[in-house]
């Protein structure tokens, strides 16, 4: 906590104390409300690719709040690779897994009581590798943009001086 | 039906964005706007008031089903249509970048010349 308020009154990066100070308070209720639509994807509206997209925009709000550093210290590049195709390949073991019961994508666990969050069988599990993989690739992608174009930004600086940008 | 009016509004709106701004960071607005007013329209042609979900439980008849449920079409439809919509406005913000690395600018008038 310590560190955090450190971190908080260091203007040098990210923006304003105000900000990350909301910042701070409104992230886990974003991270809820994100896990949230993803556990309950196949009762409510929402999903893996919904719920994957709130979750990514936590830690988007995070990098633009407090920096890349500390973005990339909660998820860096590699980890957000390896969540990414750890995901894809959860979702197609999960279909794979159908073929212990007779085809592609068949339900191989137990119903369960309707209207429950254990209930839709491999639904939630697919709902669940689905968001893992979603949060990493926009999170990646998110980062991709922003380390490509500062470094873009920077050889223009660079170059041009004269010019009205 | 005023619904899809404007719905075709939310359209021509995105289509003046796209034709008539010359940054091209408001042009990609412009195409998202589109994307955006279709996907509601598509929403709309299957929204049907006081639908349920597609789903047949036990202990309903068939026809109570095709009577009152909602087409799950469009919803399945849209739903892939977000999905690709986010990897597109991706492509075209890096690709919006390797333009302003090559021609400092994000403005398509200056861009006039075709050899890098």
């Amino acid at each position: 906590m310590d560190r955090l308020e450190q971190k908080i009154k260091d203007t040098s990066k990210g923006m304003t104390p105000i900000v990350k100070t909301i910042v701070r308070f409104v992230m886990g209720i974003i991270v809820i409300f994100g896990a949230y639509v993803v556990l309950y994807g196949h009762l409510t509206p929402g999903g893996g690719f919904a719920g994957g997209v709130i979750l990514a925009s936590a830690y988007v709000l995070l990098t633009l709040a407090f920096g890349k550093e500390m973005g990339l210290s909660k998820m860096s590049n590699t980890g957000a690779s390896i969540l990414d195709n750890s995901g894809a390949l959860a979702f197609v073991i999960i279909g794979l897994l159908g073929f212990t019961g007779g085809y592609f994508f068949y339900n191989f666990l137990p119903k369960g009581e309707a209207f429950h969050l254990f209930s839709a069988g491999s639904i939630l599990l697919s709902n669940i590798a689905i968001g893992v993989k979603v949060t990493a690739s926009v999170f990646a992608i998110f980062m991709a943009l922003s380390i490509f174009g500062r470094i873009i930004y920077k050889a223009a600086e660079g170059e041009e001086t004269e010019s009205e940008e | 039906m005023i619904l899809y009016f404007l719905s075709m509004v939310l359209f021509v709106m995105g289509l003046y964005c796209l034709v008539a701004k010359k940054n091209i960071i408001k042009k990609i607005i412009g195409i998202v706007i589109i994307e955006y007013s279709i996907n509601l329209f598509l929403v709309l042609v299957g929204y049907r008031s006081g639908g349920i979900a597609p789903i047949l439980l036990k202990g309903m008849q068939t026809e109570e089903l095709v009577q009152k449920g909602v087409d799950p079409l469009p919803q399945a439809l849209v739903l892939t249509s977000i999905v690709i919509g986010l990897g597109t406005l991706a492509l075209m913000v890096a690709l919006c970048l390797r333009m302003y690395e090559k021609f400092k600018t994000f403005d398509m008038s200056k861009i006039n010349t075709l050899k890098g």
